[in-house]
């Protein structure tokens, strides 16, 4: 008897604390079906509900919303970013983690240091540097600064190439593997959670990211911007009573394609960082 | 540190070798590079080679040499516009652009110094094959260096790229930056119309002033102070409840796993841009928090109990210091503990079941166990991350910034120095950039940065991480 109290006490704070999580989520949701388009203050669900917030936001591009447009430029830059990002990832972890050369250990130390200066002291710089490349207001600029650094971001896949049995990468040696084929036909087979885990998240980092995009895009033309920027800028303080839930629309609609990536890769994801943090 | 001296001595003592050893093909390789591989056979690396040290040399004559003979002084002739009325057409003089003749000297160094280091390395190289040569033994085809670069040279293959991207995108930006921070450059002195000009440390002190005019200052130790205390708070809160959990989830009398871990995973999914502007317009003074509390008589309530001026028609949650800074920390414990659920589930599954077994037949509490085996254990593996994200969140720029969008200070000493009490050190460096164009003392917070960063990770990885504790856990 006892027990069973216990058992239910559990999952009543569990609930209790899923809740607590979920209400900004729920607010979002309920918002994005409200027919008043501004922000509510006094009732936490819409007194009338419409679908018109999707319809709009979908099919009615105007001078601040152009949700098509900025979805896909979002999504233009995410997979270029994931592809090159994965692939700079993968090259420096494999150099740094199974290969032996004289500039390693200062090359490792040296990305270390450069890690640790603030992102946003360099971003003023980067801009100047894509102006005079002509590069500013493009999807090659963002796509550019998104995926050019990446390559730092290495350490929790060197983590996981170094769990990797060395006798493995050394008997193929010995049948006269070059290192190219080594790293293709062995340790990249061997290393599908970390390569999902590089995948999703540098797909996610342009979906994710805004201050960069904001001081790159300096463009009026809606349909020259980002989901982020587009979002961000309908919550200004003289568009928010007209755009409010639909930037909740934009909102959801952003989040359901990403949350099923999330769900679906999960198991790949947990294994991924702890996989890589373990020997880090 | 004295491993790195007695590698530069070793550099440099090659080098010397290689020069007093040398015979005529490869001293002529210090005037020429290809020299050395042509007199051994190997054309068409020798053409390569001396095709750099032309495209070097032309660069810096040409593109190079005219910034860095300004570097010095920043440029002189500042941008004049003459008005021509007989041919209504405007005439600007030839003027000196202080951005660009930083940005391009910067470059121009950068590719001079690649090129010395390559120098150094190419004559190196060229005594070696004349060492070989000597002996006698094989010299590489021109193929057969193609196909190293596949094999034993791999790394040079799969490191080119990415360095190019760090040293373009993240290097020379941070030399730039650094640079900055010893000059005038501020909203008074934008180039093209405004030239700037080095200073010294001028900025430096100014960071450390506080009188009548600046208030630098004032401003830099409270917001330094708030920048640990939120770094610390913001990493052991998320740390502790993301850890306590996951405990909670997997404890084997918790039905359906999946479903409570999915539902908390949904929060990590939604654009934390998305969330956090929406957890911001919850808790606006107008926003929907206050306006049910209204409904309810709790702002009433507080009123009476005096937390509340008379004054105010809600709760200041993300509006008034104080309770600013708590509603922060509160938040980011919604925004991290769902991620840190995560790994810690990974992490706790990998216990190795035997010792937590045998602590129970030892007669073990479950609490003793957590503390005595689980932390610990989590403690070992996720210690180096623990430092690190101290260190992101000294960093965590989108929390700050996307919360307190619209918060206005109240204290006019720390508004003239374009602070506010819940600003971090880098969401301050970005609104002195992105809305005052004060580059200067942007620069030298961003280097103040560096130097708390790196001196935390150096303490952290010191002390916390004594030795090789790999295989106690094995």
């Amino acid at each position: 008897m006892k027990k069973t109290i216990k058992l239910i006490i559990r999952h009543i704070v569990l609930a209790l604390l899923a809740l607590f999580w979920l209400i900004p989520i729920i607010w979002l949701v309920v918002t994005s079906f409200s027919a008043h388009k501004g922000l509510a203050t006094n009732n936490f669900f819409p007194k009338q509900w419409s679908f018109d917030n999707y319809v709009q936001l979908l099919t009615r591009p105007d001078t601040v919303c152009n949700f098509p447009a900025w979805f896909k430029n979002s999504m233009i830059i995410g997979v270029a970013c994931c592809i090159i990002s994965t692939i700079f990832v993968l090259m420096v972890a494999y150099a740094m983690s199974c290969m032996r050369f004289k500039a390693r250990k200062p090359l490792m130390s040296f990305m270390i240091i450069l890690g640790m200066f603030p992102g946003v002291l360099s971003m003023i710089a980067v801009y100047f540097v894509l102006r005079e490349m002509g590069l500013t207001d493009s999807l090659l600029g963002l796509i550019m600064i998104y995926s050019a650094g990446s390559g730092m971001g290495y350490l929790i896949c060197k983590g996981f190439f170094d769990t990797i049995p060395i006798s493995l990468r050394e008997s193929a040696k010995l049948e006269g593997a070059s290192e190219f084929t080594i790293f293709t036909r062995i340790v990249i087979p061997l290393s599908k959670p970390i390569i999902v885990y590089t995948v999703i998240n540098s797909f996610l980092a342009p979906w994710m990211d805004f201050v960069m995009a904001r001081l790159m895009i300096k463009s009026k033309n809606p349909a020259d911007w980002t989901v982020a920027i587009g979002l961000f800028n309908m919550l200004q303080k003289t568009l928010i009573s007209e755009y409010f839930s639909v930037f909740c629309a934009g909102g959801v609609v952003v989040a359901i394609p990403i949350s099923i990536l999330f769900v679906i890769m999960q198991k790949f994801y947990v294994e991924g960082i702890t996989g890589g943090a373990v020997k880090g | 540190m004295k491993n790195f001296l007695n590698g530069i001595k070793n550099y440099f003592k090659e080098f010397g070798t290689a020069v007093a050893k040398g015979d005529f093909w490869t001293k002529s390789s210090l005037l020429v590079m290809g020299m050395g591989y042509f007199g051994r056979g190997q054309i068409i690396k020798g053409i390569l080679m001396t095709l750099i040290e032309i495209g070097v040399i032309l660069f810096t004559a040409l593109f190079s040499v005219p910034y860095l003979a300004k570097f010095g002084t920043l440029g002189t002739v500042q941008r004049e516009e003459v008005f021509d009325a007989a041919t209504m057409t405007k005439t600007v003089n030839d003027y000196d652009n202080s951005l660009l003749i930083l940005l391009f000297s910067v470059v121009g160094m950068l590719v001079l110094v690649a090129f010395v280091l390559l120098y150094l390395n190419n004559i190196k190289k060229v005594y070696e094959l004349q060492v070989l040569k000597e002996k006698g033994k094989h010299i590489n085809s021109f193929v057969e260096d193609v196909k190293s670069l596949f094999n034993g040279n791999f790394h040079i293959t799969l490191l080119t790229l990415p360095s190019i991207g760090i040293l373009v995108f993240t290097v020379v930006p941070l030399i730039f930056m650094i640079c900055v921070a010893f000059t005038n450059y501020d909203q008074n002195h934008q180039p093209p119309t405004y030239l700037f000009t080095w200073v010294g440390l001028k900025n430096f002190k100014n960071l450390f002033t506080n009188s009548m005019t600046v208030s630098f200052g004032y401003a830099f130790v409270r917001i330094l102070a708030w920048t640990l205390i939120w770094a610390v708070l913001a990493t052991f809160t998320t740390y502790i409840g993301g850890i306590l959990l996951a405990k909670f989830i997997n404890n084997e009398r918790t039905k359906c796993k999946k479903l409570w871990r999915t539902l908390f995973v949904v929060t990590i999914a939604i654009p934390q841009f998305v969330t956090l502007l929406l957890i911001n317009k919850m808790f606006s003074d107008n926003g929907i928090i206050n306006g049910l509390a209204n409904q309810w008589g709790i702002v009433d309530a507080l009123k009476e109990a005096g937390i509340i001026a008379q004054g105010q028609n809600g709760i200041p949650f993300l509006s008034q210091p104080g309770w600013a800074h708590v509603m922060i920390v509160l938040i980011n414990i919604w925004v991290g503990v769902p991620y840190q659920m995560l790994i810690a589930t990974g992490i706790l599954m990998n216990i190795p079941n035997d010792q937590l077994e045998s602590a129970k037949i030892d007669g073990a509490t479950e609490f003793q166990i957590f503390w005595k085996i689980t932390m610990p254990y989590m403690l070992f593996i996720t210690g180096p991350s623990l430092i690190t994200s101290i260190v992101s969140n000294i960093n965590n720029f989108n929390v700050i910034y996307l919360l307190t969008n619209g918060y206005t200070t109240p204290n006019p000493t720390m508004a003239n120095s374009q602070a506010k009490e819940i600003d971090l050190l880098v969401t301050w460096l970005f609104t002195l950039t992105n809305d005052y164009s004060n580059f200067k003392m942007a620069s030298v917070i961003g280097i103040f940065v560096f130097i708390v960063c790196a001196g935390i990770t150096l303490i952290g990885f010191t002390n916390l991480i004594k030795g090789d504790r790999e295989e106690e856990f094995q």
